[in-house]
């Protein structure tokens, strides 16, 4: 276990050090959220009702641009393949890297939401559901990508390639994510069932995408 | 804890977490992303006035009557409640009366949904027009469309 | 494996695999073409238009079938990608990415045929519910294991790689399979796979199973014929790559 704290310590440590992905996240997600409004017209009716939908669809891909360099640098420099014959199986291996990731750039994202969520004109009362939803569903944001980086790792044009294998993945979490927001604001659905799946969705994400990613990072390392 | 043991307890975690994980799907898959409301879902409900919402049913027998130009009213109903609906514009082929209906719009104040869009929905009964014609005659199948089922 | 083996044993021998389909897949294009007959004379002949939908419903023969293969194209990709990770099996590295430009044209041919369906049925080409989305992501799916494939110039890590992914996929066959049932959706329900009275007339519903039939042999015909170029595909890179390998011999010799 101490291993595994050690690993995700590390990662967080130094994507926050290089600073430069982070604050590239963050200033992709203002962008995207200050453009559509500017696309769509500024009516405020529209824009309250389309805001659960922008906020996630542009924190998943703000979030993807990060998502290629969860093992490329360790890849780079050699030291995955180190980590690789430490005693951590590459399963925990796979997992304490998507959790840095998540730490250092999903968290970061979602606390950026609500702020962004004031361009969009979201109703006052979603706000909270609004954080919820998105500390529960960015874990699968991770570590779907995760698989995904791992499956495209040393390719040219590894980035674009990475979108399109795992953006039809995400397509569960958006959808549960989003719907259990608008059950608050519009109704009639329950939140609650929405919100259990998108707990469900997360929970077996962060339990098999590791297995998978570690099975993609063998191929790479052997 | 020997390395055989911790993973013996990691596997057991990880089959652990799947199975809330199924729990919760089954537990919340009750109404989580439904299409359409039944008429008897928005009695239920409680939705306000003015909030956008599909409802989907069957068109009621007799309810159809064409007003001025496209305008349509008809009622939606699922068997149990029944819905009065207001539409302008034009009306898919396979609208008809006993028919599914899917309409997106707003519920007025006054009780009655006003439809922006309508679509129909058929069910998965294939047969030629005699079969339906004798079966409707000997009164074995009525010719209700699966939104009635649905609920 | 070893010692004696088994049919699935001998098939990873690829020239074992060319001759056996070699001699399966003329008698399986002549069935292929003689169902597609019987079922088109059925469909347009004796196949009464529809109580409700008329005509139209004869677009049903071409949707139903495509989507069907749609399903069993992921589902034999998902076997085969199964089939090379644990068992190594070479054939089956093959049987995958042979099937997936198929499946991807079949669930491509299911979308189209759906919403040319949906305009005059529904009064929509589209909508986003349950059923019609989550076949577009077999679809996405299908361009994704593609992309991969080219990605990955080595073939047993693409193989692999793609194997992985197709797993991760396959989560979604019961999704489409069971959307209809889990959630209102505008797509009706299943007709055919119905346990009680059966849900399409005997006079619309034998065209449509020789229409089935029809069309699963066909992408099978077509299935043989891309896992047979695909291994004559690699061995002239293999050919090839001794031929460059020689001529560097010969190069080095003289120098």
């Amino acid at each position: 276990m101490h291993a595994f704290i050690r690993l995700v310590a590390r990662d967080v440590r130094l994507t926050l050090r290089e600073g430069g992905a982070v604050s590239t996240a963050l200033g992709f997600y203002l962008v995207v959220v200050a453009i559509l409004p500017l696309g769509l017209g500024p009516d405020l009716n529209l824009l309250s009702r389309i805001a659960p939908g922008v906020l996630w669809v542009a924190l998943l891909l703000a979030a993807l641009l990060s998502v290629e360099r969860i093992f490329h640098n360790d890849l780079e420099d050699g030291t995955l393949e180190v980590i690789a014959l430490g005693p951590l199986p590459l399963e925990l291996v796979a997992a304490a890297k998507a959790l840095a990731h998540w730490i250092s750039i999903g968290l970061p994202l979602v606390i950026a939401a609500p702020i962004l969520a004031l361009l969009l004109n979201l109703p006052a009362n979603a706000f909270w559901i609004l954080l919820l939803t998105m500390v529960t569903g960015t874990p699968a944001i991770s570590f779907l990508g995760s698989v995904g980086a791992a499956l495209t790792l040393g390719l040219r044009r590894g980035g674009l390639l990475l979108a399109l294998l795992v953006l039809p993945l995400y397509v569960p979490v958006l959808v549960f994510g989003i719907s259990a927001m608008n059950a608050v604001i519009t109704g009639p659905a329950s939140f609650l069932s929405s919100y259990l799946i998108l707990c469900a969705l997360t929970l077996a994400t962060v339990v098999l995408a590791p297995i998978a990613a570690a099975a993609a990072l063998r191929l790479s390392l052997a | 804890m020997t390395r055989k043991q911790r993973r013996s307890v990691l596997i057991a975690t990880c089959v652990a977490v799947l199975g809330v994980a199924v729990g919760l799907v089954l537990f919340a898959l009750e109404d989580s992303i439904v299409f359409f409301y039944s008429p008897s879902d928005i009695a239920e409900k409680n939705i306000k006035p003015g909030q956008r919402i599909r409802i989907g049913g069957l068109v009621e027998e007799g309810s159809v009557k064409r007003g001025d130009g496209t305008q349509v009213q008809f009622a939606v109903t699922d068997t149990a409640k029944t819905l009065p609906v207001t539409y302008i514009g034009v009306l898919p082929d396979l609208f008809r009366e006993g028919q599914g209906v899917v309409a997106e719009g707003k519920l007025g104040g006054d009780g009655i949904f006003v439809a922006e869009s309508v679509l129909a929905k058929h069910d998965e009964n294939y047969m030629p027009p005699e079969v339906a014609e004798a079966l409707r005659k000997q009164g074995v199948w009525q010719g209700a469309g699966q939104a009635a089922k649905a609920n | 494996m070893a010692d004696t083996p088994g049919f699935f044993g001998r098939l990873a021998n690829p020239t074992f695999f060319l001759k056996l389909s070699g001699a399966v897949l003329p008698w399986l294009t002549g069935l292929t073409v003689i169902l597609m007959l019987v079922g088109l004379y059925l469909v347009f002949f004796f196949a009464p238009p529809d109580y409700q939908q008329g005509e139209t419903v004869k677009i049903m023969f071409i949707h139903a079938p495509s989507a069907w293969l749609a399903m069993m194209g992921y589902s034999i990709v998902t076997i085969a990608s199964i089939g090379s990770l644990i068992w190594r099996h070479p054939m089956a590295d093959v049987a995958a990415k042979a099937a997936l430009p198929i499946g991807a044209c079949f669930t491509l041919l299911a979308l189209i045929t759906g919403s040319l369906w949906g305009k005059p049925m529904w009064g929509t080409y589209w909508v986003w519910d349950a059923r019609l989305t989550s076949v577009l992501i077999l679809f996405f799916l299908y361009l994704g294991l593609m992309a991969l494939w080219q990605a990955i110039e080595e073939p047993s890590r693409a193989g692999r790689a793609a194997a992985i992914l197709a797993i991760v996929g396959s989560v979604n066959l019961p999704i489409i399979k069971f959307s209809v049932d889990w959630w209102h959706t505008l797509h009706q329900p299943a007709s055919l796979t119905r346990l009680d009275a059966p849900a399409i007339h005997p006079s619309i519903l034998i065209p449509l199973l020789v229409m089935m039939v029809a069309f699963t042999a066909l992408f099978f015909v077509l299935h043989l014929t891309a896992m047979r170029t695909e291994v004559l595909r690699r061995r002239v890179q293999a050919l090839r790559l001794t031929q460059v390998d020689a001529a560097r011999a010969g190069e080095g010799a003289r120098a």
